[in-house]
């Protein structure tokens, strides 16, 4: 008697999770925002798909609501890009959950993705993955505190930033690490 | 004729894994027919449901996914706290029934309960231990009681990591230790140690230390069982008559000791070892649990003593104590060095030297000082045979004195010296190596006198 009775329940898991997607719809048709079940469907295979890519489980019906609730509201959603958003978004959730190195909460994970979506990302998935995400893992793996205090008031600047203000202009390479170097000490000072 | 009835059992408990207990009665059970596939679905769906009971607490609460080897991690201390409280019960039989009639968060309580108790023994036996630790000087005896098993106390997480050992090479106990998990494990590994201890508390520390020399100079840093040689040579001081206390049989027991075993069959020599053990048991007034755990350690001994009788070692198994510390110091000068002019003029003369015997006979005629014989094996520019030609000049306990200068070293700590010297160490090293046995033990006893 193994781990393989993880997949003997996966069903039955899945199938409540479809059904707490579509029951999202309530709470998101306010912002006209709505999914049909073959979409509540596909991004619960979406969860799953991601789930096995990243070396996780997970009981109970997982955080697609969470993050349906959360991004709903968001000015750069639209109803025609809904569903590959959301999609987008829960991949990007579990690589960073690993990336963290689970330091970070979920609610505290989608609070932070969410503030940087709507702020200094400007509804960009690219920036907030590759930039925003990519700082708060290397943070958070260092060791360094202070990234979420703003996020907790509401404020919405980048890790890094503490103007308030968005700069684009060294931070485009996420990887450059001179760049990197000189907004850490700045954050700092 | 025995009138007792006794209940016929399904599952025979030697069969069953003792690290993997629950998973091997379900496998044997359902072999059996006792449970079926309902019974089997049932409980992982339980297990399951623990399983993510005690992910949420892992994570807090925070967190609703896990990494998959920290799930299976937990996992496998959830089976292995099942297992304790199954095998708590008196027959397999009844661990079933206990599977089929109780809920899996009820037994795993059960389980945690009884990982608690196992617990408070091992900490109880370890503080005994330390309160009683034999004075040694071997440090793997002392790190490991001291440090290693402190250590598995500090990092034992019984909540999600109860299999886990953390002790993986430590101080061996003499009796095999059952394949166990976690601090079931640990509960019999430290009382095995205990009584170990024990037996050795009955003996002067001097005593054993002169008996330990006996049987390995190095056996401070020495990574082996000091109960084995103390029982050995107390069993071998009974046999031959000698004073148990002193552990001393001297070297006229061990020639009869040799002289009684080599012809026995292992069944004779453990006859002789129990008759033996149960004399000493009673000289030594050793309580029952201590006499017992000395009974289970004779079989090995007499293996032991068959192999070592059949390669006619048994010298390496009854040790003669010696006495280190009485062995007088050597202290040995290398000497004075000639004059520098003088020095060059027969460096220059060897390096014309086409002959090798040439090249000896300057060498013998002008060098007089192991200083002067050094510098020149570093600036002569002598091949490897040539240099072990030179070496062959030298008596026993020159060559000690330049094994005391150039020891062996890991290679990493000579990668600093310049290349003549690694090419001497090496040189040197190959031809004691080559030496017979019996030179090179002389060169080692020499190389621990030197001060």
């Amino acid at each position: 008697m193994g781990f393989e009775l993880i997949s003997f329940t996966s069903g039955l898991i899945e199938g409540q999770a479809v059904s707490e997607v579509i029951k999202c719809n309530v709470y998101t048709e306010r912002f006209g925002l709505r999914l049909t079940q073959a979409q509540a469907a596909e991004l619960v295979e979406t969860r799953s798909l991601s789930l096995r890519d990243n070396g996780r489980i997970e009981f109970g019906g997982g955080v697609i609501d969470k993050i349906i609730k959360a991004f709903c509201d968001s000015p750069f959603i639209s109803a025609y890009d809904y569903a590959e958003t959301l999609h987008e978004l829960i991949e990007i959730f579990y690589i960073y959950k690993n990336e963290t190195h689970d330091l970070i909460g979920d609610d505290d994970l989608i609070k932070f993705m969410k503030t940087s979506f709507d702020g200094v990302c400007q509804g960009s998935l690219d920036l907030l993955s590759g930039r925003e995400l990519y700082r708060l893992a290397k943070n958070l793996r260092f060791g360094r505190g202070g990234y979420m205090d703003g996020l907790l008031k509401g404020q919405t600047f980048s890790a890094f930033d503490t103007t308030g203000s968005a700069n684009f202009s060294e931070d485009d390479d996420a990887d450059g690490d001179s760049s990197e170097e000189n907004d850490e000490e700045e954050f700092y000072e | 004729m025995n009138n007792s009835l006794d209940k016929i059992r399904v599952i025979d408990r030697s069969l069953l894994n003792e690290e993997d207990y629950f998973q091997s009665l379900l496998s044997e059970a359902l072999g059996k027919g006792i449970i079926n596939d309902t019974d089997i679905e049932r409980l992982q769906l339980e297990c399951l449901n623990l399983l993510a009971e005690k992910t949420n607490r892992y994570n807090l609460g925070v967190s609703s996914s896990i990494r998959v080897e920290n799930a299976q991690s937990i996992m496998a201390s959830n089976m292995f706290t099942i297992g304790a409280a199954l095998k708590h019960c008196p027959t397999p039989d009844d661990a079933v029934t206990t599977l089929q009639s109780q809920s899996i968060n009820e037994i795993y309580k059960k389980g945690r309960k009884r990982i608690d108790l196992l617990l408070l023994k091992a900490k109880a036996i370890q503080n005994g231990l330390q309160k009683r630790l034999f004075p040694t000087k071997n440090e793997f005896y002392n790190l490991t009681i001291n440090g290693a098993i402190e250590g598995f106390f500090k990092l034992y997480n019984p909540d999600f990591a109860a299999h886990e050992i953390h002790i993986t090479d430590g101080y061996p106990a003499f009796n095999p230790v059952p394949r166990l998990a976690g601090v079931e494990f640990i509960t019999e590994y430290i009382g095995a140690l205990f009584y170990e201890n024990q037996f050795c508390g009955y003996f002067s520390p001097e005593s054993v230390h002169r008996l330990l020399s006996g049987y390995n100079g190095d056996y401070e840093h020495l990574l082996f069982n000091i109960y084995e040689p103390v029982l050995t040579s107390a069993i071998g001081c009974i046999i031959t008559g000698a004073d148990v206390y002193r552990l001393d049989i001297a070297k006229s027991g061990a020639k009869h000791l040799e002289r009684l075993l080599a012809e026995m069959q292992g069944s004779e020599i453990l006859k002789v070892l129990r008759q033996s053990a149960e004399e000493l048991a009673r000289c030594l007034e050793c309580p029952p649990s201590l006499a017992n755990y000395i009974r289970n350690s004779l079989p090995i001994i007499a293996n032991r003593i068959e192999t070592a009788a059949q390669a006619r070692t048994l010298n390496s198994v009854f040790a003669v104590p010696v006495l280190p510390e009485n062995a007088p110091d050597i202290t040995f000068s290398f000497g004075v060095k000639m004059d520098n002019e003088k020095y060059r003029n027969v460096i220059e003369e060897i390096r014309q030297c086409r002959l090798l015997e040439d090249k000896l006979a300057i060498i013998k005629e002008f060098i007089r000082s192991l200083a002067d014989l050094e510098d020149v094996l570093l600036d002569a520019d002598f091949t490897a045979e040539e240099m072990q030609a030179v070496f062959s000049l030298l008596n026993m306990q020159e060559l000690a004195a330049f094994l005391k200068k150039h020891p062996k070293q890991p290679y990493l700590d000579t990668a600093d010296l310049r290349e003549p010297e690694q090419f001497l160490r090496q040189n040197l090293h190959n031809f004691i190596s080559k030496l017979p046995s019996n030179q090179q033990e002389i060169i080692a006893n020499f190389l621990h006198r030197i001060v």
